[in-house]
């Protein structure tokens, strides 16, 4: 564990940090990836297996169980990650937000009915997800270079260190293995990555459809999205572009012309 | 407790205009101008007596209406822009355009009745403001709305969208790091241009054939 931690501060340290609000430091930081060519490779072989395992097990998914059925999957697969995100809100240091997860826990565990419903979501205690990745991060640990994971796909030397961690820490992960269950890991993990996988279908169709750089997009994506997750949402304003970013809008003088003829 | 919260949700689209107004007049006008937008969007979109060529009309005209289009084209070239010819500036507005109407005109084809709640507006300073909003899905397993903030201007009474941020999002980082990431690999903006062309065309073939 120190040897990784110590491991993974020095890659960090490689990766230099842009002065906050400027648009064009953004962008550099975003293209953080020396090994691209061996990044786009995976993902090539990413989304072959995507196509070839995953897609199809999920639209059948998806076309075969109501949405009544699948959101009471769903729900079970966040309770049983609960135990984790309770560690990783201690260990930032947040109790209110610790003892929301421990109470929702405990309800959904009991009334919700082995947390098939979350009763918790409709009494007023929202759900939220934490991961080790995010808790490094509040300790002061860089992402690194961008990295994609073979099956996992998007990460950082960051990330990658947390998800190995929430693993093997996972209550769940001790109980299989003690119990010797190991095909409960597997389908654990087969089910949270086809429902998941169901519940996006939409939008990276759509996404894969309209970007002119899958890759890219996926990659800035994925920054983006753990910046805002570790902010617990506050980042979300600064990952906009900054003010003078729109230096021609709005003028003073009024309305400008904007729509242009073409 | 499910009939209730569906009832809610509905309450909510029903209202949508209706959402209570806030001390700042800025922060008001964004709201109003964001539900505003989306219930123009769902009913001059969404109807199914509507051809596919009128939808893009539709579409291209409440996206010059309300994006600030040229703003948000010239961010989204970064650093290029300056290297950019004025020729191929003009060129480039016109085929960003074309590619955001022709990549997000049918996303509304599916449209299953997702709600758009405001949830705040928050004033950035004197002329732009963020409108937080909730979008329900009601096809989704996971029911936790998708937090979508909505990065609006404003000059003299006219609102505009600057950007859009999806769960953390920013639409136009994104697709600021795909041109440049398209530039880098294509050598020049003459080949982003080039890109834009065939991406646009690619999607209204696809869209035909369906």
């Amino acid at each position: 564990m120190i040897i990784l931690l110590g491991a993974l501060s020095t890659v960090s340290a490689c990766a230099t940090v842009p002065p906050p609000g400027s648009a064009s430091g953004q962008a550099e930081y975003e293209e953080n990836d020396p090994i691209e060519p061996l990044n786009r490779a995976i993902f090539a072989f990413n989304r072959a297996l995507d196509d070839a395992v995953l897609k199809p097990l999920a639209r059948v998914y998806r076309d075969i169980l109501p949405i009544w059925a699948r959101a009471r999957v769903d729900n079970a697969l966040d309770n049983l990650r609960a135990p984790i995100v309770f560690v990783n809100n201690v260990l930032q240091g947040e109790p209110t937000r610790a003892l929301t997860t421990l109470t929702r826990f405990i309800v959904n565990s009991t009334v919700g009915l082995g947390g098939a419903n979350d009763v918790a979501t409709e009494i007023g205690l929202a759900e939220h997800d934490e991961d080790f990745g995010q808790t490094l991060a509040v300790w002061g640990v860089g992402e690194g270079a961008y990295i994609m994971l073979p099956v996992f796909g998007p990460s950082n030397p960051r990330d990658s260190v947390g998800r190995a961690v929430d693993f093997l820490t996972d209550p769940f992960y001790h109980w299989a293995s003690n119990a010797d269950r190991p095909t409960a890991i597997y389908a654990r993990a087969g089910a949270s990555g086809v429902s998941l996988r169901a519940d996006l279908l939409a939008a990276t169709d759509d996404l894969e459809k309209t970007s002119l750089d899958f890759y890219a997009a996926v990659r800035s994506l994925y920054r983006q999205r753990r910046a805002a997750v570790i902010g617990n949402g506050a980042a979300t304003v600064k990952s906009m572009p900054e003010a003078d970013a729109f230096p021609d809008w709005p003028t003073s003088e009024g309305p400008k012309e904007v729509s242009g003829k073409h | 407790m499910r009939i209730t919260k569906t009832f809610m949700a509905a309450l909510t689209v029903l209202f949508l205009v209706g959402s209570p107004a806030s001390a700042n007049p800025l922060e008001d006008g964004a709201e109003k101008f964001v539900s505003s937008l989306a219930n123009e969007a769902i009913t001059s979109l969404t109807g199914p007596e509507k051809s596919r060529d009128e939808r893009v009309a539709e579409f291209r005209r409440l996206f010059r209406d309300r994006f600030a289009v040229e703003v948000i084209g010239q961010f989204t070239l970064g650093r290029n822009w300056r290297q950019a010819t004025e020729d191929e500036r003009k060129e480039y507005l016109k085929l960003f355009e074309d590619l955001m109407v022709a990549s997000y005109v049918d996303r509304f084809n599916n449209y299953a009745g997702e709600g758009l709640k405001i949830v705040k507006a928050v004033a950035d300073d004197d002329h732009r403001a963020t409108v937080h909003t909730d979008i329900t899905r009601p096809n989704a397993a996971d029911s936790k709305p998708v937090r979508v903030l909505w990065r609006v201007g404003r000059s003299a009474d006219t609102y505009k969208v600057l950007d859009v941020v999806v769960e953390g999002a920013s639409m136009s980082i994104t697709l600021q790091s795909e041109f440049s990431s398209v530039i880098r690999q294509t050598g020049s903006i003459a080949g982003l241009l080039g890109e834009l062309r065939k991406k646009s065309a690619d999607i209204e073939a696809a869209a035909k054939t369906n």
